[in-house]
């Protein structure tokens, strides 16, 4: 598949390749955490003497904040909680300790009474209904969101057929393989930290606000990262770390152990979902969704999950009238936090079986109706943005003919099931990238760290490659801290090769212009190598690099120039917005996915036999890189779909922490998988290009569960789609 | 308690004092011995992050006591590539894209040298793959890695 | 500090015995592959004072005497995996085998280890019961042995006393057995219900155990009476296998309900005949 290997090849097959878990400095100290052993509760007290008494440790609370910070840092969210705690977990106080084990010994022997208050552990404890109009006073509505077109209501009543169906999805965790680790160090007013992040500057901000230090005093470096899947765009750690760097004056390492991976972690947390929908003469007439999002100890303010995630409930299909409610409710439970294609796996599971469900009641070819209702081009979302180039129809259109050639072949209980799923390239705010031009090729100077999807390393090569017109061999992509790089929001929301790609074709630009003045060519030049070396032509003249550099820029390293890129959304039509905050999409990302399935009806244990994955690309990038996204995506989305939940007691426990008890896919379980592309409906990145990122995992759990119930007419309303509750839905028990 | 600890580690010796019993062997080769290549994951043998090769045999070294091993040959993959089968299965995975964040890399790639040590070159790709279950990876879904195993050669270099 | 602890590495067996005959239980414990042991001990507040290790005793052998097949109590169960006469003769066992863990947990894992840490899901005492296995015991007051069905006490409970070791476990017979299970995922997983199932060729006589309900594997004594005539499929088996789950003292936990692991006790037991009546000498 690849020519020639990745260019981070090299470090991570010979050891050498350093992770935020490998980091060390001599005279570090290490750090642990000390966890709420209660789930709420009133903290009485945080006693740091019995820490303190072990040799060499030094113990943190709240009480030593306002002598090591100079702020105050962000009230409503304390480093460590002074009179509730609000999750189990939650760190109360911190020590650092030369040595790992006795770092763990000192953070256990400090004594925390708290007076254990009633802990809400699920979001039906809180709204056994339906959410009346007194709820928004509740404090335990983080937020509301509501949206209309129309009276439902009436059109229910005279519809053919209304189908109602109430759907919950459970926890999932991003499982990274790397821990969450850094190594933190304060010299001469500078907040130092080497960590293992997604988002560089963004993990600067937070750090900034929660220690209460302006932003240019605080130096993240980002190390390689052993997986991030959404669980490291934000500061977890490095805050912690850096409070005891401060307080001992030395370097401190903090990484945390599997369970605390877990029990820490913020991801996606269950939900419950209402989906009702009324057909008549075949066709959708009205629907109306409503979603209850348990968003943990989230703060005010902080949701993004409600507001962007119902989206994935309505659309891609269209509806004359429709009425969208959803609230994020606050448990004793960690933040909601972002996993991949965050909780859009689970609102397309639920759409798809939904729709299908409604399909076969009334009497339709569920793929053909699904097939009459999906967004073209030019089509108005529900909340009125015009769908831009959207290939999901074709992609639709290619898994229908695959399915049908699979169906033909499939044995006794087996089943094949579509489902399609749509995704919006994120901006984050947006980047800035420099190419630097060298007589030996070109450099991106850029902020991002590669952190194995080869978004950054392979994927903005590729694009500085077609711009420059240079081949890849040489191109480099450098990365730097956030003192010297420029300013990039992070990796996330499968934007990095479209943000920082744009933000390369401006530079390119830029460096072309400049290019084209040194060589006082009035027209169009170009790269090429000649004699092993860059040069510049022009149709009349040819100067290599080299001596076009001026003296500062041969110190320098080359000619530099700079591009930026300006995040934009859409607009979506506030009118049909009754409560809350809906967020536009920026471009439209379609995929179509296909499932093979076989079910033993004597456990119901589903194995997926065969797997298609259709994707709407805009333009293939670098397929490589592209394929194995589709791939990695796909295999974490059957997990997603069979085997992964967590497990919460009714006390706020997690009860599955650690990878005994909550499974990913193994090498064993993995079908085949058949990847095809399809371009030349344009997004929002460089040439048209689509982020990839996520949308290979959003339609996994429901083509499987289609396939499940093709196979044994087997209707499953929870993921994930356990042998046991496969067992229940074909009436085993 | 604590006692000195011999090994032969990517085919040096290195003699360690005051290792405590305790000790896993896991961070006798991370901290002590600075080979920080062999990654540590979960540390309970669920993930195969940490395997290396003890007497050419692959081993989780999170759930090794360092002295248990007192006096082997160790192998990890900053020393892999001084065996041909090691320099192969590297070369494998690079050309197959085997490879994405890269943390599950070094458990995969001495898992694979020891199951080619210890079944032989021709073993059937399918078995290798099945043997190779106690290895986790997120990333890549494991198809790239598969395809590195089929595409391994069968025959002495 | 609570997880230190001191090592030491008896070179013989008498040694190692006086170890533990001479420590108090609790605080002194057997390290033989360590893979549950040190498992337990990661992130544990308190620990063994001593851990005496068996890696210098003789007891990595693998021998068959006749039909009679010897494991020796520190032999690495990928040893026992990759023998080609176990695979013949005891299919059942290489299936349980190749259950436990992955290869690299498996080269340091033991069967000696795994029977004295009497997990109760362990993958391996449900083919041994049904196996008829034999643990040989060495001690201060010397040797003796015991039907692993009467070894086994409860969950983490054996018939060990201070002082003895598990010197190797013995299976009288070649069988015709099966080990099927059922998890949330196909491999590297602990099984929410296991069945194992062997037919005696001396007597003619059914085993069946149960693993993965606290607090231990267990034979079924009333299923095996009522396979007597149910080699083939059919009613009886069916009946058989039903009756057998509904005795069953099993509760729900997180990893499956009551009714489901009932069910599949049932399932499996079926499945489990079903193959070893269809395997040589399995009578079909």
């Amino acid at each position: 598949m690849s020519a020639s290997p990745r260019p981070d090849a090299g470090p991570k097959l010979d050891g050498t390749a350093v992770f935020g878990m490998d980091l060390d400095a001599p005279g570090m100290l290490w750090a642990a955490l000390v966890p709420s052993p209660v789930a709420h509760g009133r903290l009485r007290s945080v006693d740091l003497a019995p820490a303190r008494a072990l040799e060499g440790v030094v113990a943190v609370g709240a009480a030593d904040l306002p002598t090591l910070l100079p702020g105050v840092g962000d009230p409503d969210r304390p480093l460590f909680p002074t009179d509730t705690v609000s999750y189990r977990g939650q760190p109360v106080a911190a020590v650092a300790a030369p040595t790992r084990e006795l770092a763990r010994q000192a953070a256990r022997a400090v004594r925390v009474d708290v007076e254990p208050l009633p802990v809400v552990s699920d979001v039906e404890d809180v709204f056994p209904e339906w959410p009346g109009p007194a709820a928004d006073a509740s404090p335990h509505v983080e937020a509301h969101v509501r949206a209309r077109d129309g009276d439902v209501e009436a059109v229910f009543r005279t519809a053919e057929t209304v189908v109602r169906e109430t759907y919950r999805t459970s926890s999932i965790h991003q499982v990274a393989l790397e821990p969450h680790a850094c190594l933190a160090n304060v010299t001469d007013g500078i907040w130092h930290v080497r960590t293992s992040t997604q988002t560089p500057f963004g993990a600067r901000e937070d750090i900034a606000s929660l220690l209460g230090v302006p932003e240019p005093s605080v130096v993240v470096e980002g190390t390689w990262v052993g997986g991030g899947f959404g669980g490291k765009g934000s500061a977890l750690l490095e805050p912690y770390a850096l409070l005891l760097a401060k307080a001992t004056g030395r370097p401190v390492k903090l990484a945390l152990g599997y369970r605390e991976e877990f029990q820490l972690g913020r991801t996606t947390l269950p939900s419950v979902i209402r989906m009702e929908t009324a057909v008549t003469g075949g066709r959708v007439v009205a629907r109306r969704v409503r979603l209850l999002l348990d968003v943990g100890n989230s703060l005010p303010g902080r949701d993004f999950a409600t507001g962007y995630s119902i989206g994935f409930l309505l659309g891609p299909y269209r509806a004359p009238t429709f009425e969208v409610e959803g609230y994020a409710v606050r448990t004793n439970k960690p933040p909601f936090g972002p996993h991949r294609a965050p909780f859009a796996p689970q609102c397309v599971f639920v759409l798809e079986s939904h729709l299908d469900h409604v399909a076969r009641e009334a009497g339709l070819d569920p793929e053909a109706f699904r097939a009459a209702h999906l967004w073209k081009e030019g089509d108005r979302t529900p909340l009125g943005q015009s769908v831009g180039p959207f290939g999901l129809a074709s992609a639709f259109e290619r898994a229908r003919a695959l399915a049908s050639r699979w169906r033909a072949e499939a044995g006794p209980d087996r089943g094949v099931g579509i489902a399609v799923g749509f995704w919006s390239t994120n901006s984050g705010a947006g980047g800035e990238a420099r190419l630097r031009l060298a007589p030996s090729g070109v450099t991106v100077v850029q902020g991002e760290r590669e952190i194995g999807s080869g978004s950054v390393i392979a994927g903005v090569a590729a694009v500085a490659a077609r711009c420059t017109g240079l081949s890849r061999e040489l191109v480099r992509v450098a990365y730097e801290d956030t003192a010297r790089a420029p300013f990039d929001s992070g990796v996330f929301g499968s934007r990095t090769t479209a943000a920082i790609g744009r933000a390369v074709q401006e530079a390119s630009c830029a460096l072309f212009g400049e290019l084209r003045k040194r060589l006082e060519a009035p027209g169009l030049v170009h790269l090429a190598l000649a004699d092993g070396e860059v040069v510049v032509r022009s149709e009349h003249r040819q100067r290599p690099v080299r001596e076009l550099l001026t003296e500062a820029e041969r110190a320098a390293g080359g000619i530099e120039a700079s591009g930026r890129h300006f995040g934009k959304g859409g607009t979506i039509d506030e009118r049909k917005v009754e409560v809350g905050t809906f967020y536009p999409y920026t471009d439209f990302t379609g995929a179509a996915h296909v499932a093979e399935v076989s079910v033993d009806r004597g456990t119901g244990t589903v194995r997926v036999v065969r797997y298609a994955a259709f994707h709407d690309v805009g333009t293939l990038i670098d397929p490589a890189t592209a394929s194995a996204q589709v791939e990695g995506g796909v295999v974490m989305g059957l997990g997603t779909a069979l085997t992964e939940e967590a497990l919460w007691s009714d006390d706020g426990r997690l009860l599955n922490a650690g990878l005994l008890d909550y499974r990913i896919p193994t090498l064993g379980s993995v079908p085949p998988i058949e990847v095809t592309f399809l371009e030349g409906f344009a997004g929002a990145g460089p040439f048209g290009a689509k982020g990839l990122g996520e949308p290979p995992i959003i339609p996994v759990p429901a083509a499987v569960a289609l396939a499940v119930r093709e196979a044994t007419g087997a209707h499953v309303t929870e993921l994930p789609l356990s042998s046991e509750r496969v067992a229940r839905a074909l009436k085993l028990l | 308690m604590r006692h000195p600890l011999r090994l032969l580690v990517n085919g040096e010796r290195r003699a360690l004092e005051d290792v405590p019993d305790s000790e896993r062997l896991l961070d006798t080769v991370r901290w002590r011995l600075g080979l920080k290549g062999t990654k540590e994951g979960c540390r309970s043998g669920e993930c195969g992050a940490c395997t290396l090769l003890v007497d050419g045999v692959s081993t989780l070294s999170c759930l090794t006591l360092a002295h248990e091993v007192d006096g082997a040959s160790l192998t990890t993959i900053e020393g892999v590539a001084r065996d041909p089968v090691g320099r192969t299965v590297q070369d494998a995975f690079a050309r197959a894209g085997a490879l994405q964040c890269g943390y599950c890399t070094p458990g995969f790639v001495l898992a694979l040298v020891g199951l080619l040590k210890e079944r032989g070159r021709t073993a059937p790709t399918e078995e290798l793959l099945a043997d190779l279950s106690g290895n986790l990876c997120r990333c890549t879904g494991y198809l790239a890695i598969a395809r590195a195993v089929a595409a391994l050669p069968r025959e002495d270099p | 500090m609570a997880t230190s602890f001191e090592l030491v590495t008896p070179d013989s067996v008498e040694a190692a015995v006086a170890e533990l005959a001479a420590g108090v239980p609790g605080e002194v414990v057997v390290l033989a592959g360590g893979t549950d042991l040190i498992f337990d001990l990661e992130g544990a507040r308190t620990g063994p004072r001593r851990v005496v290790s068996l890696r210098r005793l003789p007891w990595r052998t693998l021998d068959w005497n006749g039909s009679v097949l010897t494991v020796g109590s520190t032999l690495p169960l990928r040893a026992l995996e990759q023998d080609p006469e176990v695979a013949r003769r005891h299919p059942g066992l290489l299936e349980a085998v190749r259950a436990v863990g992955g290869v690299p947990l498996r080269h340091r894992a033991t069967l000696g280890g795994n029977l004295g840490r009497a997990a109760p899901a362990s993958d391996l005492l449900p083919i041994l019961l049904a196996l008829d296995a034999e643990v040989d015991l060495v001690g201060p007051n010397g040797e003796r042995s015991l039907p692993v069905d009467r070894f086994l006490l409860g969950s983490r409970r054996t018939a060990i006393t201070p002082g003895e070791l598990i010197r190797s476990v013995r299976l009288p017979e070649p069988r015709p057995s099966a080990y099927l299970w059922q998890r949330v995922r196909p491999e590297h997983d602990i099984s929410q219900i296991a069945v194992a199932a062997a037919r005696s060729p001396s007597d003619g006589r059914w085993r069946v155990a149960v693993g993965g309900i606290p607090p231990r594997a267990v034979r079924l004594p009333e299923a095996e009476a009522l396979l007597v005539s149910a080699a083939a499929p059919g009613r009886a088996l069916h009946v058989a296998a039903e009756q057998a789950a509904e005795r069953l003292p099993i509760a729900a936990d997180r990893r499956a309900s009551e009714e489901y692991r009932r069910h599949l006790v049932a399932t499996l037991l079926e499945r489990a005949v079903e193959s070893v009546a269809a395997r040589p000498d399995g009578v079909r």
